[in-house]
This record gives structure tokens, C-alpha cells and sequence, in this order.
């Protein structure tokens, strides 16, 4: 398609959406002043009910936890898509010499680099755990802490070369904390069930207001997502940095 | 200055379709869907917003304080963890194109054939 027609196309539908967009705004309540109820009343009723301070937390492991089981395998169906999509093609063999790549410069690393690194990512992944953990008391849970954790590790492949954070970071390991991270969460819904309630109902005991093992089910789904959200992302990185290695009959050399 | 939000939301969602549209390059492309995808994270938390509002966290506040609206920050914390987890999906479909058709630019390539017919 020609430039200008696609450019014409993109004009006569932001010209068309001008008047319904324009309505809708002018129906919005205005800023700072929301009209909706479900947010205070989550917020009234989360301490009370379950006996948690972090109502984002609230809202995503109990409130509104199947919304976060399908957010979850959504997460789960992206990153399997990645690793089908590059794996499928490069092959399981790891035995090709990782970070050359024909015509590019071996870099090295300065010592300060390597230094830094090994002294911020462990402590990276601390703190990921740290936010992890407190995920139903202070901001936090497992989707951030999750994140967190992955770029310590990134930070441990920033200091080291690709050959020794290779060697720290197992393939089937990771896979198997992201994929059981999921199921963690899904079957932590059936738990209730057993004992005749909706699934997903927290029936386990809450815990103290403030407590770290406050939240019941809340906990169990928060390590499932700290999981598979670490993992989930370490695997994306492990991936796209296996494209880098110059593999036998990969035809482009 | 309380419709800011709603130009900033506005005015990424459009920067990004513009770029989407006129791109020569998926990765570029790729980055330009994040834009916009950075835009509803805007709109969310601005509908979400209540004047003097402390965080929804009531760890340091009593419950009760007036606080804003925890749902919509639910919604765009598990959307900006799936969305980087979508995103990197879609780069590895372009390194995918790139490999096949040795060509990242979305106005050369043709639409799919039959193998064969290549």
C-alpha cells in the first residue's frame, strides 16, 4: 500500500473518531473527582475483609483473581509463543561458542563493570524478593517483584560474559518455574473447592492486618506470580540472547 | 490543567498510531504499539485519580484515608508485565521475517503465498 493512502486512511479515522471520542470526554467525570464506586468501596472493605493493607494486591489475587489467572496464562502463552518461535527454529543444542557473532568485535568487560555488577545483582534480586514477599502489606507482589529478580539477573549476565551466566542460568529450570508458577495460581483456586466453596474463595486463615503472612490464598497466588513472572522474563532474555550465537548451518555466514 | 492527562493519553495514542502507520521497520513498528500501549496505562490511572488521594496501600494511612481507586492500578500492573511479555512475542516474530525474507520493512514485503509460489 502507498504511503499516502495509508496516511489518508489513518486521517479519515481519526476524523471519524473525532465526534464519538469528544462525546465520551465530555462524559467523563472529571479528573480528580471519579464517580465510580468500586474502587472506594474495594478500598473500605479490602483491610476489614482481608485483613491486608496493599489493595492493589487485594484486587489482583482475590478481588479480582481470575481476571489475574487469565492476565497469568496470557503472560504464560506469550512467553511460550517466544521460546517456540526462536527455539523452534535455532534447535535445543547449546554446544555453538555463545556472544561471537561473524563480524562483530568480541567486547570485553572493564573490571569496574564486573564489580558493580556482582555487587548490585544479587542485591537486585534481594530486593525483588523483598517486594515479592511483601506483596499484601507495602506496594509490591509478585508481578513487580518478579520483574525485579529477572534484571538482577540481567545485571549478573551485564558483569560476567554470556559463557559463565549461561552456565548459572538452566534452560529447563527456568522453564519449569515459569510454567509452575502458572499452575501454582491456577491450582491454588481449586484448594476452596475442596472444601465447598467457590473456587478461588479464600478460605485459608487470613492473618494479621499488617503481618507479612497476612492475605490466606492471597500468598500462595503471590508466589505463583513472583515465579512465573521471574522466570518468565529470564527466559525471554535467555532466548533472544541464544539468537546471538553463531550456530552450525545457520546459512547467513 | 485537569484535562493534561487526557491530551498527554491522547497525544501518545495518536504519536504511536502515526508511527505504526508509517513505519519501515517492524522493530520500530514493535516500539510504536508500546506508545500507545503506554497511553491507556494514562488513561487508566488518570480515571483512577482522586484529588489528594494517598496511595491504596493503607500501611502507613489508617484505612479510610481517602485513597485513589486501587482497581485501575490493578489493571495497568498486570497489563505493563503481560504487554513487555506481548512485546517480546512480536520481536520474535520479526526476527522470524527477517530471517525468512532477509527484509524488516512492513511496505516491501508481500502478503503471505502458498510455499512454493515464493
Amino acid at each position: 500500500m502507498k504511503q499516502w493512502l495509508k496516511l489518508a486512511l489513518l486521517a479519515v479515522a481519526g476524523c471519524s473518531l473525532v465526534w464519538p471520542v469528544w462525546r465520551i470526554a465530555r462524559a467523563l467525570p472529571p479528573f480528580g473527582e471519579p464517580t465510580g464506586n468500586y474502587g472506594p468501596e474495594v478500598n473500605r472493605l479490602g483491610p476489614p475483609l482481608r485483613h491486608i493493607s496493599n489493595m492493589v494486591s487485594a484486587v489482583n489475587f482475590d478481588f479480582r483473581g481470575i481476571d489475574t489467572l487469565g492476565e497469568e496464562f496470557m503472560l504464560l502463552a506469550a512467553v511460550t509463543g517466544t521460546v517456540l518461535l526462536l527455539r523452534g527454529i535455532r534447535g535445543e543444542d547449546t554446544s555453538a561458542a555463545p556472544d561471537i557473532i561473524a563480524g562483530r568485535a568480541l567486547a570485553g568487560r572493564a573490571e569496574s563493570t564486573t564489580v558493580i555488577c556482582r555487587l548490585l545483582g544479587p542485591l537486585t534480586v534481594l530486593f525483588g524478593l523483598y517486594m515479592a514477599a511483601h506483596a499484601t502489606v507495602t506496594p509490591g507482589g509478585g508481578f513487580q517483584g518478579g520483574v525485579v529478580i529477572a534484571s538482577g539477573f540481567l545485571l549478573l549476565y551485564l558483569g560476567e560474559d554470556y559463557s559463565a551466566w549461561r552456565e548459572l542460568i538452566r534452560s529447563h529450570i527456568v522453564a519449569a518455574l515459569e510454567g509452575g508458577g502458572a499452575l501454582l495460581f491456577a491450582l491454588a483456586g481449586f484448594l476452596p473447592l475442596a472444601e465447598g466453596h467457590a473456587y478461588m474463595e479464600n478460605t485459608l486463615p487470613l492473618g494479621d492486618f499488617k503481618d507479612v503472612f497476612s492475605g490466606g490464598l492471597m500468598l500462595v497466588e503471590n508466589v505463583g506470580v513472583a515465579f512465573a513472572v521471574a522466570a518468565g522474563f529470564t527466559m525471554l532474555f535467555l532466548e533472544f540472547m541464544e539468537e546471538t550465537r553463531s550456530l552450525e548451518g545457520d546459512g547467513d555466514k | 490543567m485537569s484535562v493534561l492527562p487526557w491530551l498527554v493519553a491522547a497525544w501518545l495514542f495518536g504519536a504511536g498510531i502515526y508511527g505504526i502507520v508509517s513505519s519501515r521497520n517492524f522493530v520500530h513498528l514493535i516500539g510504536c504499539l508500546s506508545v500507545c500501549q503506554s497511553s491507556t496505562y494514562l488513561l487508566l490511572l488518570g480515571i483512577g485519580y482522586r484529588w489528594g488521594g494517598v496511595v491504596p496501600v493503607f500501611y502507613d494511612h489508617p484505612p479510610g484515608t481517602k485513597a485513589v481507586d486501587p482497581v485501575v492500578q490493578a489493571l495497568v500492573l498486570t497489563d505493563i508485565v503481560v504487554g513487555a511479555t506481548v512485546t517480546a512475542l512480536l520481536l520474535a516474530m520479526a526476527v522470524q521475517v527477517d530471517r525468512k525474507y532477509r527484509e524488516l520493512d512492513p511496505q516491501k514485503l508481500r502478503p503471505m503465498r502458498h510455499e512454493g509460489h515464493q
